[in-house]
């Protein structure tokens, strides 16, 4: 499957909301752990070796579970495959669920979920859609 | 660089809601005759796929940092989506018609990840500014006793718009005030015209009884206020119901400052999509 790499690339280079040189294991059988500079921005995590200037790879996180494997690891996994888990090593059990919940309210799915909740929530608080909600359903 | 292809064509063909499909053509790289491709859009990735029927998709642009354009081209309905990257590429495409052209070039202009983070946000603050604003006391139950206080505001409220506008506001206020019984057949008419923003806004300003402060002035200057969008009155007779029994402390809760609140958030919000289109 194609895909825009250039443009992927430069938002890989834009400013992260969260970045951290974490161990990281592969899904499939075999993988070991290595030191990556893991990068969220936006809707994907980016991954680097150290030192490297462009991202070894990147993970689009949709229909992806985020879960808290051990005291400070963390596990990504993919809906299509559930089994097969990308781990993630922290340092302190903190950053690890920092992470987590990152990771969780990294997908567009997910802001999706959080636009419908207070769209619903401010529809039972005014009884009528208000002025900007108008507006966002005008618009979408 | 890797990407996870697999999860991300799972994620392009599984049934979570896509935000646009159809048919498009897009110009090819090297070959430059124009491919009809089937177009599946969600949220910032942008799928295409030989056809309807495909299993799966040729390929996906991302469309983070965006821009679209309409294009001079041979062919008709013809846009382009570009990006601010150095050495990008610029995708061109065509639509089957004007109003899907239109239709497309909007859903990809909204098509960002960071858009839709502002919009949450806005949304999230919205909601915490109207928590705020009920948990006041006397607004939980208010609208349901204020029926007759909402006339009496009406009343008052329609001798601005109703007399002469070169009366003082105030002294109109006043006057209208006192005399509220006169007032019924502006009172009917009033009840017609309760949709109406720069009215419902007056028949609120009223409860600051004794306040010094023209709201008359305030909520004519209110009204003069083109919104972005048209329907305010909906808004306008929502917020209303809920926010009519506010308590009695002027510069807190007056229904035309909540408005103008909600109004400059809009215009900024506005502003800042159509500088990111």
């Amino acid at each position: 499957m194609r895909f825009n790499e250039k443009e992927l690339l430069c938002i890989s280079k834009q400013p992260s909301e969260k970045a951290a040189e974490l161990g990281m294991r592969g899904p499939k059988k075999g993988d070991v752990v290595k030191r990556r500079l893991v990068k969220l921005v936006i809707n994907f995590l980016f991954y680097f070796r150290t030192d490297d200037e462009e991202p070894a790879g990147a993970l689009l996180l949709e229909q992806c579970k985020v879960e808290k494997e051990e005291p400070t690891a963390f596990s990504v996994a993919f809906l299509d495959e559930s089994e097969k888990k990308y781990l993630f090593e922290c340092e302190s059990s903190e950053q690890c669920q920092e992470w987590v919940e990152s990771l969780t309210r990294a997908s567009y799915e997910s802001m999706r979920r959080s636009l419908i909740f207070y769209r619903s929530e401010i529809h039972k608080l005014t009884g009528k859609v208000s002025y900007l909600l108008f507006v966002l359903l005008f618009f979408f | 660089m890797k990407l996870n292809e697999r999860s991300v064509v799972h994620y392009a063909t599984c049934d979570s809601p896509a935000d646009k499909t159809g048919h498009l053509y897009k110009k090819g790289e090297r070959n430059t005759a124009y491919h009809r491709r089937w177009f599946v859009l969600k949220g910032n990735m942008l799928f295409y796929f030989e056809d309807k029927e495909s299993k799966e998709p040729i390929g996906v642009i991302v469309l983070e940092g965006c821009t679209v354009e309409l294009c001079e081209s041979m062919e008709e309905y013809a846009f382009a989506v570009k990006f601010s990257c150095a050495k990008s590429r610029t995708y061109k495409m065509a639509a089957e018609s004007q109003a899907s052209m239109e239709s497309w070039v909007k859903a990809l202009s909204r098509a960002s990840f960071d858009y839709m983070r502002l919009v949450v946000h806005e949304l999230e603050k919205q909601l915490e500014e109207m928590q705020t604003l009920h948990s006041l006391p006397g607004t939980a139950h208010s609208h349901r006793k204020s029926s007759g206080r909402a006339k009496s505001k009406s009343i008052s409220a329609a001798a601005p718009a109703v007399v002469t506008p070169a009366k003082e506001p105030q002294a109109t206020y006043n006057r209208s005030h006192e005399e509220t019984v006169h007032f019924t057949p502006t009172s009917k008419e009033n009840g017609v015209a309760w949709d109406k923003p720069n009215l419902v806004v007056n028949g609120l300003c009223p409860t600051y009884q004794g306040s010094k402060t023209l709201p008359g002035k305030s909520c004519s200057n209110e009204g003069a206020k083109p919104p972005p969008v048209p329907p305010r009155r909906k808004t306008a007779t929502g917020g209303v119901t809920s926010t009519l029994e506010s308590p009695v402390s002027p510069g807190t809760v007056c229904f035309s400052k909540l408005h103008d609140w909600y109004g400059k958030e809009i215009a900024a919000l506005r502003t800042q999509w159509q500088q990111d289109q």
